[in-house]
C-alpha cells in the first residue's frame, strides 16, 4: 500500500479516470527496459520517470556529442564537456526529475549476447534505438520471452510507430520482413531530423507503454502510425491482418529468431596495431555502390570502383576512413573499440 | 483509369522530388510499371529481382497488398497506392 502524500506528485495522470490510483499503483510497479538512449530514448524516458514507472533500465553505447543536442531532451552541454555516456547521462538527469523510480543505466553495445539478460524481467520493452538490428534483436527477445514491446523510428521530418503484444498483434517481421540493407534508407546522419518528428513519435510510444502499464491493452494502436511534421500527413494503416502472415512469418509463427541466434546481424573484430575495426554484417545480395556513394557525398568525401568503396569523414574533428566491400563488411580506421565502430556503421552506413 | 501513387521521401530523388505520382493500371503490378515507366529510376529503390523489396511495403487504400491479392490485386479509379518503407532513425 502507497500512501497517498507520496501520490501527490501525480495527481493529474491519477485524476485521467482510465488510470486513476490503481493505475498509478500498476505504473510504479512496472519494469521496463529501454533500449537506446538517443533522440527517442531520451523523449521515452524523460515521460515514463515522470510517470512514475518504478524501475528504468537505460542501455546506450554512446557519449554525448554536440550534435546530440538539437533533439536529445536529456542532455545539455556540459554533458559534452564532461564526455559523459548517454545513459549515465541521462541517468543522472532522470535522478533530478524523480528520485523515487530506480534507473539503471547500462554502457553497453546491445547485441544478442546480452540483449535477453537486459530484458529478463521486464515489463516491457521500448524501442529507443536508431537502427534494425536492435529493433530485430528486440523483436527476437519480445516474442521469445513473451514481452511486449513498442517500435518508433523517425527520420528527416516522418516518422512511425507500431505496438507489439506477443501473441496478438503482428510482429516486426511480419510487417517488415527484413531490414533495408545498408545505404538503401535514410538515417538521421544522411538524410537529417527534425527534432518535433522524432519527439511525436516518443511520445505516441511512451503513451503506448503507459496503456500498456496499467492493463489499457485494449486500448493501444494496433495499426501502423505513421506521420510527417512537414507535409501534415499522419495516418494508420491497417496491419492487423498480417499478424502471423498464415504461418509464414519466421519469428512469430515459426519461432525463428535469426538475430538473436546470430544469422543476421553485425559482428566486429578489432585489427590488432592498425588503429582500425571490421565490421561484418550480412546482407542478403550485393551492396549497391552507387546508391550507397549518392548517400554518403552529402557527409563526406566517396569514392568506389567495382570491388569497394572509399568514404572520408570527419567527425567532432577526428577522421575516419570506411574501405566497405559489396557483401557489406568495412573497415573503419580511426578507432580501435568496436562500439565506435558499430555506432559509425550504423550512423552513416545503416541498417 | 486515374490511380494515385504515393512516393515515400527516400524514392523522391526518383520522382524528381514528387511526393505523388498519377498512374493508370488496372492492378498494382501495371500501375508500378506505370510509375516505372515515367521514372525509371524507382525500378531498383522498389524492386528486386522482380519481388518488391522486403521493407517496403505496399498499401491500398491503407490496406496491406499481402493479405489482398499481392501484386495482382485490382485497382479501380481513384484509389491511392502507398509505398510505405521502414524508417530506420531514432
Amino acid at each position: 500500500m502507497i500512501d497517498t502524500p507520496s501520490l501527490e506528485r501525480y495527481s493529474r495522470q491519477m485524476r485521467f479516470p482510465p488510470l486513476g490510483k490503481a493505475g498509478q499503483e500498476k505504473l510504479l510497479a512496472a519494469r521496463v527496459t529501454l533500449c537506446g538512449c538517443g533522440a527517442l530514448g531520451t523523449v521515452l524516458a524523460n515521460i515514463l520517470v515522470r510517470a512514475g514507472v518504478g524501475f528504468l533500465r537505460v542501455i546506450d553505447r554512446d557519449f554525448v556529442e554536440p550534435s546530440n543536442l538539437q533533439r536529445q531532451v536529456l542532455f545539455d552541454e556540459s554533458d559534452v564537456a564532461n564526455n559523459l555516456p548517454k545513459a549515465e547521462a541521462a541517468a543522472a538527469k532522470l535522478r533530478q526529475i524523480n528520485s523515487t523510480v530506480t534507473i539503471e543505466p547500462i554502457v553497453a553495445d546491445i547485441n544478442r549476447t546480452n540483449i535477453e539478460d537486459f530484458c529478463q524481467g521486464a515489463d516491457l520493452i521500448l524501442d529507443g534505438s536508431d537502427n534494425f538490428e536492435i529493433r530485430y534483436l528486440i523483436n527476437d527477445v519480445a516474442i521469445k520471452h513473451n514481452i511486449p514491446w513498442v517500435y518508433g523510428g523517425a527520420v528527416g521530418s516522418q516518422g512511425m510507430t507500431m505496438t507489439i503484444i506477443p501473441g496478438q498483434t503482428p510482429c516486426l517481421r511480419c510487417v517488415f520482413e527484413a531490414a533495408p540493407a545498408p545505404g538503401e534508407t535514410g538515417t538521421c546522419e544522411t538524410a537529417g531530423v527534425l527534432a518535433p518528428a522524432v519527439q511525436i513519435v516518443a511520445s505516441y510510444q511512451a503513451t503506448e507503454a503507459i496503456k500498456l502499464l496499467t492493463g489499457h491493452s485494449a486500448a493501444i494502436n494496433r495499426e501502423l502510425l505513421i506521420l510527417d511534421v512537414w507535409e501534415n500527413t499522419q495516418r494508420r494503416v491497417k496491419i492487423a491482418p498480417l499478424a502471423g502472415r498464415k504461418g509464414a512469418c519466421p519469428c512469430c509463427a515459426q519461432r525463428n529468431f535469426a538475430w538473436l541466434d546470430g544469422e543476421h546481424g553485425t559482428q566486429t573484430t578489432a585489427l590488432c596495431g592498425r588503429n582500425a575495426v571490421q565490421v561484418s554484417h550480412r546482407v542478403q545480395g550485393k551492396l549497391d555502390f552507387a546508391e550507397l556513394a549518392r548517400v554518403l557525398q552529402h557527409s563526406g568525401t566517396v569514392t568506389y570502383n567495382k570491388f569497394l568503396l572509399k568514404f572520408h569523414l570527419v567527425e567532432n574533428g577526428s577522421p575516419y576512413e570506411f574501405t566497405i566491400f559489396e557483401d557489406g563488411r568495412a573497415i573503419i580506421k580511426g578507432t580501435d573499440e568496436p562500439e565506435k565502430a558499430r555506432t559509425l556503421y550504423a550512423k552513416y552506413v545503416g541498417h | 483509369m486515374a490511380i494515385t501513387i504515393q512516393i515515400p521521401p527516400p524514392l523522391r530523388e526518383q520522382t524528381g522530388g514528387r511526393a505523388e505520382v498519377e498512374v493508370s493500371g488496372a492492378t498494382v503490378q501495371a500501375a508500378l510499371a506505370d510509375l516505372i515507366r515515367q521514372y525509371p529510376g524507382t525500378a531498383t529503390k522498389i524492386f528486386d529481382n522482380g519481388q518488391i523489396r522486403p521493407y517496403i511495403n505496399v498499401f491500398v487504400n491503407d490496406e496491406d497488398i499481402r493479405y489482398l491479392d499481392e501484386l495482382n490485386t485490382q485497382l479501380t479509379d481513384g484509389v491511392v497506392v502507398a509505398l510505405i518503407p521502414a524508417v530506420a532513425g531514432g
